[in-house]
């Protein structure tokens, strides 16, 4: 239980830049993710934490004591990794135990505080068994119980759910939120699924090339993304080229239709930008209804209905001008080439009323979207600037 | 018979790749029809031995094995055998089985080195072997070791080298070192309790093959042995076979029984301890 600070974290593995310009604080009892595509840096990063690597430059620092010199064994994190590594020659006890063994405390603390771990994690009844006789879910949470067991000062998962199956994964993501809660423990999850990102974490940083993209709660992140690359990788999001053509009036232009939208303020004059929207926030409009003046409104015929649950995707296609235009065929060229697509979320009771094939118009609320800067053709060809992290807040090259 | 005794050893590495090997069931017919052609090719010389040397006229009899073990000469011979045997598999064991994990552990890149080094004994006859050993540690070398048990052992270490390293690298390379040895050091452990407490009894079974591959190794050596003037075993074997064949041939099957009795506590102790189990099947 401590504070957790990282600063300007570096690594290079040979030309490749693993990890440029690193700097965090997670606080005290906080779990925090570190959100990301492969080789965006995350792992190396936990890696560095835990001291399995060396930085090339930067601190690690455990409430203000510098680590970075300590070898793993001393320096008091648990550690749960992607494949369990329980130890096979041990018994879900004897691993649980092997921490408190090698702190050579006391044998009947050290029984009394395995019994509370195994029952902490429902394992009293496999406490014998050896990791191969157990499943999965089983091995994760003896992985869990082994690694809490020393009373970590931080406690490390190294995409701790992706060997487990759909169902498990779910139960054993609240598990791990409900126990860090309670214990307080200091948490650093590494994961590439956004929705176990979003799901557990107090703060989620997401990272892309070796660079902090932005840092934020899950709510912040998923509802004002302040980059592409976030926008892109979490969750589902429309994404309407624009225009700014006011800063200090925060409007956008797009065919020709001038609004007012939240993030344009935060754009020079000029610049090419991203109208953010998500498919759920998209309000169809029945025959007849008539959406609040000013409102852009957005025409399309549905190509696919994808069934999700309690909503059904509608994807539209042919996004067409309306009496108050927003769409437009000539966003096809910004957008690579690919005919532009608006995804619409609705109740899956209604989704019968827009059948594959016809007409659906939605409003756009512009209160529910936002503006960032677009991902530029060199951004997006280039590779990233190799040290400079991009300053908290501006979205900078989100293309990947 | 000096030849006899290195098949033995070969038996033994040959009953150690069937019990590992799994092959398709389609191909189970043709390893029936190998199987059978081994066990004939190995069998018929001990049967031949057994019945030479068992029958007096037409009475088989045990009253050779045991006039051949009374025989003090061979008493010692098998106890020297025994004991370089024995001394050579720990020495051997304790310096290779660190080092291979070492290696895959934190030296990758000495891989391949280590896998030349190791079939270098295949390739350099016992004979270069011991006149190598001479010029060195012989009595005009750099170290005068002549006379000390510490050069054939040093000698055996060489013989043993590609068996016992190439065991004990399969079996590490059956488990993830590295994760394993990272959990161990997250939860405290330092280098030497995580290799003894974690990695040894993960790699038992390797181990234990290892040793046993050594052992039988050392117990049908010849030339070294000869050559250094130690009577060991096959060497006294040898000068027997000369005088009394008969007494020879019993104990030659002496032999085979020791060999045996080790394959036989192999497939035991990996079978019974359920540590062994364990890893087996997370394999």
């Amino acid at each position: 239980m401590a504070r957790l600070e990282l600063r300007g974290i570096t690594k290079r593995f040979g030309d490749q830049v693993a990890v440029a310009g690193f700097d965090l604080a997670v606080e005290n009892g906080e779990l925090v993710t570190f959100l990301g595509p492969s080789g965006c840096g995350k792992t190396t990063t936990l890696r560095i934490t835990a001291g399995f690597e060396q930085p090339d430059t930067g601190e690690v620092l455990v409430d203000g004591q510098d680590v970075t010199a300590l070898p793993p064994n001393r320096r008091g994190m648990g550690m749960v990794f992607q494949g369990y590594a329980l130890f096979p020659n041990m018994t879900a006890r004897d691993n649980v135990d092997f921490g408190l063994a090698v702190r050579q405390r006391p044998v009947a603390e050290r029984r009394r505080r395995v019994d509370e771990l195994l029952a902490l994690f429902h394992l009293d009844h496999v406490a014998t068994h050896y990791p191969h006789q157990m499943s999965g879910g089983q091995q994760q949470r003896v992985a869990l119980a082994r690694a809490i067991a020393i009373e970590p000062a931080v406690l490390l998962l190294d995409e701790p759910l992706s060997a487990v199956d759909a169902k498990v994964r779910e139960e054993l993501r609240t598990e791990i939120r409900r126990m860090q809660v309670q214990l307080g423990i200091t948490t650093i999850l590494v994961t590439h699924d956004q929705a176990e990102a979003l799901s557990i974490s107090d703060r989620v940083v997401v990272m892309d090339r070796g660079v902090i993209e932005e840092v934020g709660t899950p709510a912040r992140i998923y509802a004002e993304p302040r980059s592409a690359f976030t926008a892109g990788f979490i969750g589902a999001m429309n994404e309407l080229p624009v225009r700014v053509v006011s800063q200090r009036e925060g409007l956008v232009e797009r065919e020709g239709r001038r609004f007012a939208a939240p993030g344009a303020t935060e754009l020079p004059d000029g610049a090419a930008g991203l109208l953010l929207v998500r498919p759920e926030s998209l309000q169809p409009l029945d025959d007849g209804a008539v959406a609040r003046p000013g409102t852009p409104i957005l025409r399309g015929r549905v190509e696919v209905q994808t069934f999700l649950g309690a909503t059904t995707r509608l994807l539209l296609g042919d996004l067409a001008r309306t009496d108050q235009d927003l769409a437009g065929t000539g966003a096809a060229a910004d957008r690579g080439g690919s005919p532009e697509q608006l995804a619409v979320d609705v109740p899956s009771s209604a989704a019968a009323r827009w059948p594959v094939g016809s007409e659906l118009q939605v409003a756009v609320p512009l209160a529910s979207t936002r503006v960032i800067a677009a991902r530029s053709a060199a951004d997006a060809a280039a590779p990233r600037p190799s040290t400079a992290a991009a300053p908290a807040g501006v979205p900078a090259a989100g293309g990947r | 018979m000096s030849q006899s005794q290195p098949l033995t050893a070969e038996a033994t590495r040959a009953v150690l790749t069937i019990g590992r090997s799994r092959r398709p069931s389609g191909s189970r017919a043709w390893s029936a029809v190998v199987l059978v052609l081994a066990v004939l090719y190995f069998f018929l010389p001990l049967v031949g031995t057994a019945s030479f040397a068992l029958s007096t006229g037409k009475v088989f009899t045990l009253q050779p094995l045991l006039d051949a073990l009374a025989d003090p000469d061979a008493q010692g011979s098998i106890l020297l055998s025994l004991g370089f045997a024995v001394a050579t598999t720990v020495v051997t064991v304790a310096i290779v089985a660190p080092s291979a994990y070492l290696v895959e552990l934190r030296l990758p890149r000495l891989r391949s080195l280590l896998d030349f080094v190791t079939i270098l004994p295949f390739v350099i006859p016992p004979i270069i072997l011991t006149l190598g050993l001479e010029e060195v540690y012989g009595i005009h070398g750099v170290v005068n070791l002549v006379g000390s048990p510490v050069l054939l052992i040093g000698g055996y270490f060489a013989l043993t080298l590609p068996f016992v390293y190439r065991a004990i690298d399969n079996a590490l390379r059956a488990i993830d070192v590295r994760t394993l040895t990272e959990a161990a050091e997250s939860l405290g452990a330092g280098p030497i309790r995580t290799f003894l407490r974690i990695i040894v009894p993960s790699i038992s079974t390797g181990l234990l093959s290892a040793a046993l591959l050594g052992f039988t190794t050392i117990m049908g050596e010849f030339t070294l042995a000869s050559l250094m003037g130690y009577p060991t075993f096959p060497v006294m074997l040898n000068n027997t076979y000369a005088s009394a064949a008969r007494e020879a041939a019993s104990l030659v099957l002496v032999a085979f029984f020791i060999t045996w009795a080790c394959v036989l506590a192999l497939a035991v102790v990996s079978r019974r301890s359920p540590a062994a189990r364990a890893v087996a099947t997370a394999r």
